[in-house]
């Protein structure tokens, strides 16, 4: 998945399918080259901290966006969201939450701990389509990245 | 022997001339003779004087008067003689009417001294001058004043005033006196001693001869013993009138025969419709042997003491009285008849009755009351169920564990002396008491009045235990309540997040098949294909409607007041907002505000608006009516359609989650909306109930109570 080219989405996504759906979509609207996945929370901390599986990368080199599953095995998004807010490196990295997750919690928990958007992944396929282009339209195209 | 004195005499004057050198010639002398017929007239009166006289006359005729022994007399003397014989008659007549003067005078005072012994004898006398200033007391007047006679006399009678008459009645007395009129009237007197007696009085003014009191005599009549007894008498008289008790005499025939009015005011009869009458008339007639009894009891001289029974009034009434009867006996001790002293006892019969009543409260109180004297500790009162709940109380008083350590706990508290109650607990074998001391000031004696409250610890125990239990299992329930709720949040929300992900799978998937490989799918394919993808859709929605349902159990409400007509409006217009030309005419009237979370209940309009609309859309004059009226339990809100209703017989599922009465090809639909309008109520503590008749359209209510603050 990783490139030399700059990578411009990190998603963090346990589920296949949706991860395969969300790239098709981002793909298929020309609106993202380079996308790194990651499969669960603590792979996304690794890769974000250049540490484990994922030492020795460019710690500088950030993504313009993190698209963000709460549902995650091992470390959950939440956690995910919290430990990027706690360091310098990644505290003002956009941040959009993904999620099946409607919960109040959630999202009041989400907004508390910095997130900049929270996506509620619709279940028609066509809306949900939609849904992750504008979102990739809006953050890799429209939005003015902090670092 | 006057007569013999009066010839003696004369004869002796005689012979003392003719002895003393009587010569013839010589002067007789004839004035001698005066002396033997004073003497003579003085001795013996008229009769001897004129003897004497009449001797001197023939002595001198015949002895001395010329012719000498011859009874003539010379011309010469004759006058002389003559003259002797008149003056010699004359002093006879007045000595002897002096004589007579004095032998009256003597008699007289010899009267008067005798009469004045026998006053002295029966009367008290006393005679002052004109000024009041004794002059004189007898024995009897200084034995009954018990003065000595020096302290009376020169004294005035107010010495012995005792001050009992008025000013006018010794004002009237002397008036009457000092005008020369006998007064008479009793007067009581004081004695030196301070003692006091009557004197029946006469005083009676002696005149000068200018007729002005020269002095008065007062004599008296000791009167005390009768003045006593009438005073006695009239004192028993008023004793008798003026006694609330009844006081009755009667003949031992049984006729009354006095009638006090205290006798008036208990029976009602007046002493004239009383006296003469059978006592028997104031019995009622169940009594009547009763007279019998006392008459039998009066004739053989015993009295009946504080005999209580009933007596009849006038009226027929009947009064309870105390009577005591004895027998009256004349004077020589003779039984005549009998008294009776009745006593109202109605009085004495209710307060006997009240106190009776009164001290049965302590009596038969369960509770153990004793009364106790600290100084002797005695037990002066300790009621029936003290005695019963400890026999030994009596016997051993303060050492007994019911009473022990009394008078220690008052002095060291000093509690309860100040008119509060103090309060304390003993244990007594397996027996818990509560003990109220009241210190009585008065008496020194303390009052206990003890509550057995083993049970009420017992219970209290009880109480506490459960209490404690309730609250283990309060606490386990409520753990286990939260468990529970977390168990079913983290199923809603495994709901919403792992079971939407296939969906959304299924349903991004087939769609990625026909974007990739659409154009070879036939018709046919195409519309299986389409089914897929709808069903998936379905799914989600029926996820996220139950999804929301198990949000609103879970979620807190909010409670502040809501325009209930403007929320109904808005939700209204919101439903029919992309509704074109099938909007159904509204019919909102104005509905109460109430208390409650504007959220939730926007999601009950929502719902019963939509299912309004929904139902009603094939009508082509579809109305829904939004209103409320007044119920019993509140206000009652309704929404109501002219759709296709639904079958009544179904009404027990309509609240169901899940639940449909018509097919998804005709009515869409989850089958959460009803259950979500029915959680919404109950959260507010109102209810929701449906009518409807099959394609009559349906009503919709519900309550909302406008009390339900917490």
């Amino acid at each position: 998945m990783s490139s030399q080219s700059q990578v411009e989405v990190l998603l963090v996504e346990d589920n296949p399918r949706d991860a395969e759906m969300t790239l098709r979509t981002l793909r298929r609207r020309n609106l993202v080259n380079s996308v790194v996945h990651v499969k669960d929370g603590q792979e996304a901390l690794e890769w974000l901290f250049a540490e484990g599986a994922h030492a020795g990368r460019d710690v500088s080199q950030l993504p313009k966006v993190v698209l963000l599953d709460l549902k995650l095995p091992k470390v959950d998004g939440l956690e995910v969201l919290r430990a990027m807010r706690a360091d310098e490196r990644t505290r003002l990295l956009p941040v959009v939450v993904l999620t099946s997750s409607q919960e109040d919690r959630d999202v009041i928990e989400s907004y508390k701990l910095g997130v900049n958007s929270y996506i509620v992944k619709p279940v028609d396929f066509e809306n949900f389509s939609a849904a992750v282009a504008e979102l990739g339209h809006y953050w890799l195209l429209l939005n003015q990245k902090p670092l | 022997m006057s007569y013999l004195f009066a010839l003696g005499t004369t004869l002796g004057t005689l012979w003392l001339r003719l002895a003393f050198g009587y010569h013839a010639g010589d002067e007789p002398v004839l004035v001698l003779f005066i002396l033997p017929v004073v003497l003579s007239a003085y001795v013996g009166g008229l009769g001897p004087g004129l003897f004497a006289t009449a001797i001197a006359a023939l002595g001198s005729s015949y002895y001395l008067l010329t012719p000498l022994h011859s009874f003539r007399t010379s011309d010469l003397n004759l006058p002389n003689w003559v003259a002797m014989i008149i003056v010699a008659v004359l002093i006879v007549v007045l000595v002897n009417a002096l004589r007579t003067n004095h032998r009256n005078l003597r008699a007289a005072l010899a009267d008067a001294g005798e009469i004045r012994t026998a006053l002295d004898q029966h009367a008290i006398v006393a005679i002052t001058d004109p000024r009041g200033k004794i002059t004189f007391v007898n024995d009897k007047f200084c034995a009954l004043s018990k003065y000595a006679r020096e302290e009376l006399l020169g004294q005035d009678h107010r010495l012995i005033n005792s001050r009992h008459h008025s000013k006018e009645f010794i004002s009237d007395l002397w008036a009457t006196i000092s005008q020369g009129r006998v007064w008479h009237g009793e007067i009581k007197n004081r004695a030196k001693d301070g003692t006091f007696y009557w004197v029946d009085t006469t005083i009676v003014p002696f005149l000068d001869a200018a007729g002005k009191p020269r002095q008065y005599v007062a004599i008296r009549a000791d009167i005390s013993a009768r003045k006593w007894a009438e005073e006695a008498q009239v004192r028993l008289a008023a004793i008798v009138n003026s006694s609330d008790d009844a006081i009755i005499s009667k003949t031992l025939g049984g006729i009354i025969t006095s009638w006090n009015p205290g006798a008036e005011t208990l029976f009602g009869h007046t002493a004239e419709e009383a006296i003469g009458q059978p006592i028997a008339m104031l019995f009622p007639p169940d009594r009547l042997s009763e007279e019998d009894e006392i008459l039998a009891r009066i004739a053989r001289g015993e009295s009946v003491k504080h005999f209580e029974t009933l007596r009849r009034r006038k009226d027929g009434s009947l009064v309870d009285i105390s009577v005591t009867i004895s027998p009256i006996t004349d004077h020589e001790g003779r039984i005549i008849g009998a008294s009776k002293i009745s006593r109202d006892i109605t009085e004495r019969k209710l307060a006997q009755e009240k106190t009776a009543w009164l001290a049965s409260f302590p009596e038969k109180n369960p509770n153990a009351i004793v009364e106790l004297d600290l100084r002797s500790s005695e037990i002066t009162y300790i009621n029936p169920a003290a005695i019963r709940l400890f026999p030994d109380l009596p016997k051993l008083r303060l050492e007994h564990p019911f009473l022990a350590g009394l008078p220690a706990l008052f002095e060291a508290t000093g509690q309860g002396t100040d008119g509060e109650p103090m309060r304390h607990e003993r244990v007594l074998g397996d027996r818990c008491f509560s003990q109220t001391v009241n210190l009585i000031p008065e008496s020194g004696r303390v009052r206990i009045y003890s509550t057995d409250i083993t049970e009420r610890l017992r219970a209290e125990e009880e109480v506490r235990r459960l209490n404690a239990e309730l609250e283990r299992r309060v606490i386990e329930r409520t753990a286990q309540l939260e468990a529970a709720n977390k168990e079913l949040e983290a199923f809603s929300y495994s709901v919403s997040h792992d079971l939407r992900a296939p969906l959304r799978s299924v349903h991004g998937y087939v769609r990625m098949v026909m974007e990739d490989y659409g154009d070879r799918f036939d018709a046919e394919g195409v519309r299986l294909m389409n089914v897929v993808s709808s069903e998936a859709r379905r799914m989600g929605q029926l996820i996220d409607d139950l999804l929301d349902f198990s949000r609103l159990g879970r979620q807190k409400m909010g409670s502040t007041e809501v325009d209930m007509t403007a929320l109904a409006r808005s939700e209204f217009e919101h439903q029919t907002r992309d509704l074109k030309d099938r909007v159904p005419r509204l019919d909102l009237r104005p509905l109460p505000p109430t208390q409650g979370d504007p959220a939730m209940l926007r999601q009950v309009f929502a719902n019963l608006l939509g299912n309004a609309i929904k139902f009603s859309r094939h009508n082509p004059t579809a109305t829904v009516e939004i209103g409320s009226q007044s119920g019993a339990e509140g206000d009652v809100y309704y929404v109501k359609d002219n759709g296709v209703g639904f079958d009544d017989r179904y009404l027990h599922k309509l609240f169901g989650v899940f639940q449909r009465l018509h097919g998804e090809a005709e009515f869409e639909g989850t089958g959460v909306g009803l259950a979500l309008v029915k959680r919404v109520i109950l959260r507010h503590g109102g209810k929701v109930w449906a009518e409807s008749k099959l394609q009559e359209g349906a009503t919709f209510y519900f309550t909302l109570p406008t009390d339900r603050h917490n």
